[in-house]
């Protein structure tokens, strides 16, 4: 049994094998993590908004140890990531960590927010770091402009935006 | 051990396992999901592989135990002469996914199988699995060379 403490470090191990044949089947694999986390998540989302965004969220930094906060804007929330427990693992890890590891996480929540009607936005500020802010939205123009001003924002299914390498 | 988690424990994750497995052997078959595991135990578990190919199997017997206790599952330790049985009566993997009525797919246990298969080559033991279904297996590290 892989221990649940260990699946990042397995799932990193999927990543880098899928990435081995060519990208687009680590992108057809997050948007499978997506799918099975709208069956989780969408529909709660979609009724409860922000405040079910932020009760998750507030669940998940407990139940896997992050070091991090939210707090709530004007028409959005915002997650701070100081030490992210999923990358931290992958790091600390006698095999390679995947090099867009990071952008898995938006690889699920893109299609959970598209179901929910809410917009997120991720500032992964770099992929060697365990930080980042992620925002969920409710007006669209919002993020955009939001995410405008990222310093690294995450776009795993925009193909003008696909992650390259040295970002 | 190298890797001794604490605090909580997301076991959710056993899930995500699960949809894994079952995505990658339904998009990319059975050979691509063994090499996945055979590529975790080389390599994010080298340290255990390593002990093992020097004749130590005791990291790998912590590794089974620990996460065993933290993740409340059922198992008896047995030694007998140089011989290691690990008899798991309540995977926990498995209980959490059933709890759930989460169907586990057919090649859940390809984990462990595949896993200490790897482990145990180039060392001096060998490592079986006997997957007796319903969350149940047992474990045999096993000496066969000095």
């Amino acid at each position: 049994m892989i221990p649940s403490d260990h699946f990042v470090r397995f799932y990193n191990e999927v990543f880098k094998a899928l990435e081995a044949k060519g990208h687009e089947h680590v992108v057809a694999y997050w948007r499978e993590l997506g799918r099975l986390q709208c069956i989780e998540l969408a529909e709660k989302f979609r009724k409860g908004g922000l405040q079910a965004a932020h009760d998750y969220w507030t669940r998940i930094i407990k139940e896997e140890n992050c070091e991090a906060e939210i707090v709530r804007g004007d028409g959005y929330i915002e997650f701070r990531m100081h030490r992210c427990p999923s990358l931290s693992k992958v790091l600390d890890n006698d095999a390679a960590p995947f090099e867009f590891y990071c952008d898995h996480c938006m690889g699920w929540v893109e299609p959970v927010m598209e179901k929910a009607g809410l917009y997120g936005v991720m500032d992964m500020k770099s992929r060697s770091e365990p930080r980042c802010v992620f925002r969920v939205y409710e007006d669209k123009a919002k993020a955009d402009a939001y995410e405008r001003t990222a310093t690294l924002s995450s776009r795993p299914y925009a193909p003008a935006s696909r992650p390259r390498r040295g970002k | 051990m190298r890797y001794k988690e604490t605090g909580e424990v997301h076991m959710d994750f056993h899930r995500t396992t699960n949809g894994t497995i079952s995505y990658l052997r339904k998009t990319h078959g059975d050979q691509f999901l063994d090499e996945v595991f055979r590529r975790t135990a080389r390599d994010v578990y080298r340290s255990i592989h390593e002990d093992l190919k020097r004749g130590d199997p005791e990291q790998l017997v912590e590794h089974w135990t620990y996460f065993f206790d933290r993740e409340k599952g059922e198992y008896a330790l047995e030694r007998e002469g140089e011989t290691i049985r690990f008899i798991v009566k309540k995977c926990p993997a498995i209980a959490y996914l059933q709890e759930r009525g989460i169907e586990v797919d057919p090649a859940f246990c390809r984990q462990t199988v595949v896993m200490n298969q790897t482990w145990s080559e180039g060392t001096p033991f060998e490592i079986t699995t006997e997957v007796l279904g319903g969350g149940r297996c047992v474990q045999t590290i096993r000496r066969v060379k000095p």
